[in-house]
């Protein structure tokens, strides 16, 4: 692939995996069951599967462009899925408390005023305990986790894919180095939605959706402005000027 | 290749069901987590209490650091003293482990001291014994978290087949794992442990928080009870979910095939989601709608 695919490359990895921390649901306030999500912060929980998705990419370095990006997705998306159940067991065995989407109970999410789960149809509202905003991750949302591990898994793939072959020339290592490369700029695409999540979100039908053109043209400026510098490098320096 | 693989895997997985529990229990007995905002919170609402209190980082970071730490250490000594590849890397991963369960203990040290004193106007007091006793057991299960993720990364590095290196493997780990440990197991602590006095399955309104359990089977609370608690539910959970996560993982790719393993992993993401769903319609038929003032 020519430098310049490989820079674009790196520009959308880096949108897609802003755009998947508005997909996965995670609140602070989930470790005092207080909240529907992983109870983390979106960004932290994010980066933990993108780096497991990096890790799975890795493994598939020699078999494509195309085999990179599933593995990516499928390492990203088993680590959300798993840490839902975990987080769903310690609720209902260790809490005593089912998992209740807290928005859909009050009418507030995207869904409009219904309060079903929209996977299940299981009725939400009697089921939050009052004072919180529900608790633990119910079908729709644990399906919304599954969907924003995979494009992260695929975002993470496509920034390790791109940095790796951009340095391909100039390096030996260049496993190593694109995968710290990768991570750090699946870092800061990470944590650039919390400005407009704010420390929670239930996921696909959280109202926090909606703003996601914000989030993606601030991921677009930073990962243009994280390729080009990437890109400089490795142009001059197969020149010879580094 | 076959049985290198398969006992790769066998050993990855063990080694981080070992790790998770070791985690979750250093962050459960030091409130290093999300829970650490119910304990800061106790004081300005009187509630004096002596638990042990290091949380002045994320629980991800700190994690990945303490595990890339293990790791630059041991691969240094392994690589640098000539021995045997299993007692070099064994000995190189047990004094990375020990450099950093001390440097924990400074940390944890310094930290809780400062978290104490933050809390001077609401007159919470800096009590020796409730840093003292739980230190060691803290830096206890920091030696035996990064020991394991330290083995762990080996492992996916030399029998596994990893591109990437040993501190770098263990730097992604140690971040994944202290993501997992602070999205489970902590919410047993958080939720169920500083809550103790409420009827289980009550639920945390907003208006209980920071309104902890101060008082423990031996009079005042110590932090070191914590993990006699959330050994038995939490740092299981958060172990099965890494252990999993690994196990898996590693499992799918024995074929040698990319596509076979992506194909297993979603085959294998789907059932979880079954087991979700069966789970949440078991708790919504256990526990019922919540019915006040019961």
């Amino acid at each position: 692939m020519d430098p310049v695919s490989l820079m674009l490359f790196i520009i959308a990895g880096g949108v897609l995996v802003g755009i998947c921390v508005h997909f996965i649901p995670a609140s602070a306030v989930g470790a005092m069951s207080a909240s529907t999500g992983i109870a983390t912060g979106p960004s932290m929980l994010s980066f933990g599967a993108g780096l497991t998705g990096i890790l799975s990419a890795s493994f598939a370095l020699d078999s494509g462009p195309v085999a990179m990006l599933a593995s990516g997705a499928a390492g990203s998306a088993l680590m959300i899925v798993l840490t839902i159940l975990g987080g769903n067991l310690v609720n209902a065995f260790g809490t005593g408390v089912p998992p209740v989407s807290g928005q859909t109970a009050s009418g507030q999410s995207l869904l409009g005023s219904s309060t079903k789960d929209v996977i299940t149809g299981w009725e939400q509202k009697p089921f939050v305990t009052p004072g919180t905003d529900g608790h633990g991750m119910p079908a729709q949302t644990a399906i919304s986790g599954i969907i924003g591990g995979i494009l992260g898994g695929v975002g993470g793939a496509m920034v390790f894919l791109g940095v790796h072959f951009l340095i391909v020339p100039i390096s030996q290592e260049t496993a190593a180095f694109s995968g710290m490369v990768a991570a750090g700029i699946f870092l800061i695409n990470c944590v650039l939605p919390a400005y407009t999540l704010v420390g929670k979100t239930e996921g696909l039908f959280d109202r926090k959706m909606l703003t996601i053109p914000k989030t993606f043209l601030s991921c677009l400026i930073v990962s243009t402005f994280l390729a080009l510098i990437i890109y400089s490098v490795s142009t001059y320096a197969s020149m010879g000027a580094v | 290749m076959f049985q290198i693989l398969l006992l790769g895997s066998a050993l990855a997985g063990l080694l981080a069901f070992l790790a998770g529990i070791f985690e979750n229990e250093d962050s459960d007995a030091g409130s290093a987590s999300n829970p650490n905002s119910q304990v800061q919170l106790a004081p300005q609402i009187e509630h004096l209490h002596r638990y042990y209190n290091k949380a002045i980082a994320g629980e991800p970071p700190q994690n990945a650091l303490w595990a890339a730490l293990a790791a630059t250490v041991a691969y240094i000594l392994y690589t640098r003293i000539g021995l045997d590849p299993v007692p070099g890397v064994i000995l190189g991963a047990v004094v990375g482990a020990l450099i950093t369960a001390i440097l924990q203990g400074m940390y944890g040290s310094l930290a809780h001291i400062s978290r104490i004193a933050s809390m001077k106007n609401f007159k919470q007091m800096l009590y020796w014994d409730c840093l003292l006793s739980p230190l060691p057991l803290s830096m206890a299960y920091t030696f035996l978290t990064a020991l394991c993720l330290t083995l762990l990364s080996f492992v996916i590095h030399g029998l596994l087949g990893s591109p990437f290196p040993v501190p770098l493997i263990a730097m992604f780990l140690g971040f994944t794992l202290g993501a997992i440990a602070s999205s489970t197991g902590d919410v047993h602590y958080g939720a169920e442990r500083l809550y103790q006095h409420y009827k289980f399955g009550s639920g945390i309104a907003i208006s209980k928080q920071g309104d902890i359990d101060v008082k423990g089977e031996y009079g005042y609370r110590n932090s070191v009870d914590t993990p006699y608690f959330t050994l038995r539910f939490g740092g299981p959970v958060t172990g099965l979910t890494f252990g999993l996560l690994i196990f898996i993982d590693a499992l799918s790719r024995i074929s040698g095939s990319v596509w076979t393993s992506v194909i297993l992993e979603f085959l294998i993401i789907a059932l979880i989601l079954i087991v979700i769903i069966f789970l949440e319609k078991y708790t919504r038929n256990r526990y019922g709608p919540f019915e006040e003032g019961k």
